[in-house]
Order: structure tokens, then sequence, then C-alpha cells
């Protein structure tokens, strides 16, 4: 039993970052119906700018906050200057973009920061060897108590705003219907801008705490993040922040558990394999996802 | 025919050489037209004539050339934003609707421009459900659920919650059992005492003659005729061609 429990902390506290990262693909796919494969390196550049900012002596929440406004400004530069004027050309155009970005985005931070030393960055939350609690036989870190409280705090802030603000109203109405969004005098560029914005400062959160937790920033250590968190998107429903959040925990949890006991076939190896199978059976059985709204025209 | 005696003095809408249309394809052409304070006016025209373009020239979804004149400003350039903002709400063709969203969602973002408080929108919330009870009764519902009539309330309330002073209605009997239809124009009829003017374009000409003050004729991007309803309701060779008698 303490390997079960020891297997679901894990999956909980590593599918807290994949929830994060896919909380951010379910904002841009609700706003312009993309999913943005340079998520993950966006994320990775903003928690480097973070870093330098920590490297000057900056306090560490600030140059996170720093990180997440760069992050934000990326995520909302990117939708006007370039999927806006791609998506009037084609879906498919787009599409390839986001592609573009994510190997463009990558070549970059390799160039700049990708030459050792490497840049090291301290963890939001307590991060020595002695910081955990033990509850159920099992270490529980507070490095991954933090990122499963962040995720929680990120998704009720997200629920606010969707919800309770005006501008979660519009963010809303775009998703359900551009063309009325318009008519109801809503500035509906100002608002995918904003959501890319959004999801832009939700991943470098993710990236922040990732490389907190790996003690350092390296320009590829958002690859496998962004991959289970795309599977967790999908298990949740591309349009349904909820469901991105389940799907991530769930992600996390399904993986650990098959690591752990299923040791001599899936292992620690063949972890990412899972999270390919779990996209490929729900895009087979439940395309909508868990949560996700099936389309439904009404002719 | 000159029709616009009823139109005197400054008209609220006023449209001179209106053209648009999409990509190289131009359809509408030097269309005029224009739409008094509290009037109801009706644009009749088969489909392809033109109808729903000249709607979204208006409320500036689609881009135009020419002048739109309205409550005194040229709002010819403007976006689709401020021209809800200076007061046009358009009720699309078909489902104008936010699916997803509750009929109460539905209105509230109607209201998105405004800027006079929750008491004041919520007012008006109540109002509307009183002018269309069946929705206040579906209010936390998805309005993508509901039938093909009450999704027209739900469209026709959204577009007034902006407190618009003229209303664009692009074919609201579309695909609406006559009943339903009967009672729609019959609420579209009552806005005009309220002080909200009405812009209605119709393939169903029997009904929109009714509740008109003055029609329009539209035939392949061009007005060919306008007049009172009466007038145009009079003559026989429009009577034949529009009204099937």
């Amino acid at each position: 039993m303490d390997r079960f429990f020891e297997a679901l902390f894990l999956g909980l506290s590593s599918g807290a970052i994949y929830a994060l990262v896919a909380l951010a693909i379910v904002v841009i796919f609700r706003g312009t119906g993309t999913l943005n494969f340079a998520q993950g390196e966006m994320a990775t550049m903003s928690a480097f700018v973070a870093w330098i900012f920590d490297d000057m002596g900056v306090p560490l929440a600030i140059s996170v906050l720093i990180g997440m406004a760069f992050g934000f400004l990326l995520g909302a530069a990117t939708e006007v200057s370039i999927i806006r004027p791609l998506q009037k050309k084609s879906s498919l155009a787009v599409f390839v973009a986001t592609i573009a970005l994510f190997l463009g985005i990558n070549a970059l931070t390799n160039g700049i920061w990708g030459t050792p030393p490497e840049e090291s960055l301290d963890s939001l939350f307590p991060n020595d060897p002695d910081d955990f609690v033990r509850l159920l036989g099992t270490v529980w870190r507070y490095t991954s108590i933090g990122a499963l409280v962040v995720t929680l705090a990120v998704t009720a802030l997200l629920f606010l705003l969707f919800q309770k603000t005006r501008f979660g109203l519009a963010m809303r109405g775009v998703a359900s219907n551009a063309e009325s969004s318009r008519l109801v005098g809503i500035p509906t560029g100002r608002v995918l801008a904003g959501s890319w914005g959004i999801a832009g400062a939700l991943g470098a959160l993710a990236a922040t705490i990732v490389a907190g937790n790996n003690g350092q920033v390296t320009p590829t250590m958002m690859f496998t993040v962004f991959v289970y968190a795309t599977a967790a998107a999908t298990l949740g429903g591309l349009d349904s922040p909820g469901g991105a959040v389940v799907g991530g925990l769930l992600i996390g949890v399904i993986e650990n558990v098959a690591a752990e006991f299923s040791e001599d076939w899936v292992g620690q190896d063949m972890k990412l394999a899972v999270a390919l199978l779990v996209i490929f059976v729900v895009l087979l059985f439940k395309p909508s996802g868990l949560f996700g709204t099936a389309k439904v025209e009404r002719v | 025919m000159s029709g616009d005696e009823h139109a005197t003095g400054a008209a609220l809408l006023e449209v001179t050489g209106l053209r648009a249309g999409y990509g190289q394809i131009n359809v509408l052409h030097d269309i005029d037209l224009s739409v008094g304070a509290n009037e109801v006016v009706v644009v009749l025209g088969a489909n392809g004539a033109g109808k729903t373009t000249t709607m979204r020239a208006i409320s500036g979804t689609i881009p135009r050339d020419g002048s739109i004149t309205f409550a005194g400003e040229v709002v010819t350039k403007s976006a689709a934003d401020s021209i809800v903002r200076a007061g046009i709400a358009q009720v699309p063709q078909g489902r104008g609707t936010f699916p997803e969203l509750t009929v109460e969602d539905n209105l509230r973002i109607g209201a998105y421009t405004r800027r006079d408080g929750n008491a004041a929108v919520r007012s008006d919330i109540d109002r509307w459900y009183t002018t269309f009870p069946r929705l206040a009764e579906r209010r936390e519902q998805r309005a993508g659920s509901l039938s093909g009539g009450e999704q027209q309330m739900v469209a026709i309330a959204r577009a007034l919650m902006s407190r618009p002073t003229l209303l664009l209605c692009d074919e609201p009997s579309l695909g609406l059992a006559p009943r339903i239809t009967q009672e729609l124009f019959a609420i579209i009829a009552t806005l005009s005492e309220q002080g909200v003017a009405v812009l209605l374009v119709e393939q169903n000409a029997n009904l929109a003659m009714r509740i008109a003050h003055r029609v329009y004729l539209l035939e392949t991007g061009r007005i060919v005729a306008s007049g009172d309803a009466a007038t145009i309701a009079a003559d026989d060779s429009i009577r034949k061609a529009y009204l099937g008698y």
C-alpha cells in the first residue's frame, strides 16, 4: 500500500505541473481553436527570463512574477503578430506556425543559454533535504505540495476569472460564437490576445516550478511536460479548464502507478508512452474528452 | 416613388451610396436607405438580393464604402464594437446566440458595452424576461438547448440588452413555425413604441408588411422601389412579385 501512496503522491505532484500547462493549452484552444505546440518552449523562455532577474539578485518570487509577465507579453504578441494574420489564411498555416515557433524558440533558448554552466534557479518552496512531511507512510516534499497548492489556487482564480468577471464572460462568449461576440461589442482581438497572454503566464509559472524542482533552467526541460500536458488536455477535454486539471492529475497518477507497478514492462523509461497511449485511446473513443463539449450543430 | 415622407428631418440612420461585398465580389451597388427614430423599416428581397450583406455592412462586420450616418455621426469606418456603443444592435441570421452559455449569460453578455452598473443591467434582464416569459423559465439552460423560436427570442433580447436605438433584424422568421413568427413580429412591432427603431430584412413579405411603416425592395444589390407600406402593398406588380396574390 505504501508503494501505491508513494506513486499516487508522486503522480499528483507531477500531475499538478501537467495540469498548469494543460490549462494554458485549454485557454488558447477555447479562444482561437489552436493547439499551441510552442506552449512549452514559450514557458521555458519565460523561465530563463525569471532566472536572469533571480541571478541579478531580485527576490525569487518577484523574478517569477517578471517571468510570468514576460510569458504574458510573449503569448499576446504571438497571437497578434503571427496567429491572427495566419488564421485569415488557413488553420493549417496556424498549425504549422506553432510547430515552427516550437523549433524557433527552442533554437533561440539553446543558442543563448544552452552552453554550460547551467542556469541554476531555486525552488519557490522550501527545498532542503529535510523539507518534507510524512503522510500515509510516504514522504511528501514541500516542493511537491507547493506545486499542488499553486495549481489548485490558479485553477480557482481562473474559475473566478471565467465565471465572475466581465473579461471572463467575454472570453466565454468569443469561445462560443465569435461573430455574435463582435455584434455585442466585444473587442474580440483584445480578448484573444489576452487569452494567449494568460496562457503564456500560466506556462511561465509551470516552467519556473519545474526549474525550481530540477534546481536549474534547461532549454529542453518542458519537452516531456508538454507531451503529458497535451495528453491531459485531450483526456479532460480541450475546451474544459476543469477537465485540464483533472486530466493533468490523472495522467500524473497513471504514469507513476504504471511505472511503479509494472517496473519490468513500463518502468521509468516508457512512462511517456503511457501518455501517448492515453491520447490515442481518448481520441478513439471519446474525441471530446471527459469534460469537453461535443460539437453539436443544429441545422 | 419617393417614400421618405415618414423620415422627416434628420433620420436616425442615413445610408447613402453603400457598397459592400466579399473579397473581389461586390454585392451591394450604391444602396440608399434611411430609418427614422421609432420607425419600423422593412427591406424585402429574395435569396441573394443582398439583405444580409446590407445588415453586415451597417453593423460593421464587413468592410464597406459609401456613407453611413447614425444619430448625426458618420460611422462608415467604425469597427463593430464602436457601432454597438453608438446604439445599433444586430440580430444576425440563424443562430445569433451563444449556444454554450446559459440564457442568463447570453443576456448579460448583451450588456457588454454598458457602463451603467449591475443594477441597471439586472433590471433590464428582468424586463426582457417579462417580455419573453419562456426565457425566464429557461434562464439556467444553455441557449443551444432551446428550440429555434426560443433561440431567436434569446438573440433579440440579447441585442436589446445593449439598449440600442436601432435594432437590425436579419430574417427572424427563418425556420420558425408561423405561430412563433407572428408572436415575434408582434413583439418587434411594439419595440418602436418603446423608442427602438427597427430595420428588418425579410423574405416573409406578408408578415413583415403588416408591421412596417416603410418598405424598401432590394434586387441583386440595388434598391428598386421604396415607399410607405400601404403604397407598396397597393402596387399591383410589386404585390404579385413579393406578396404572391
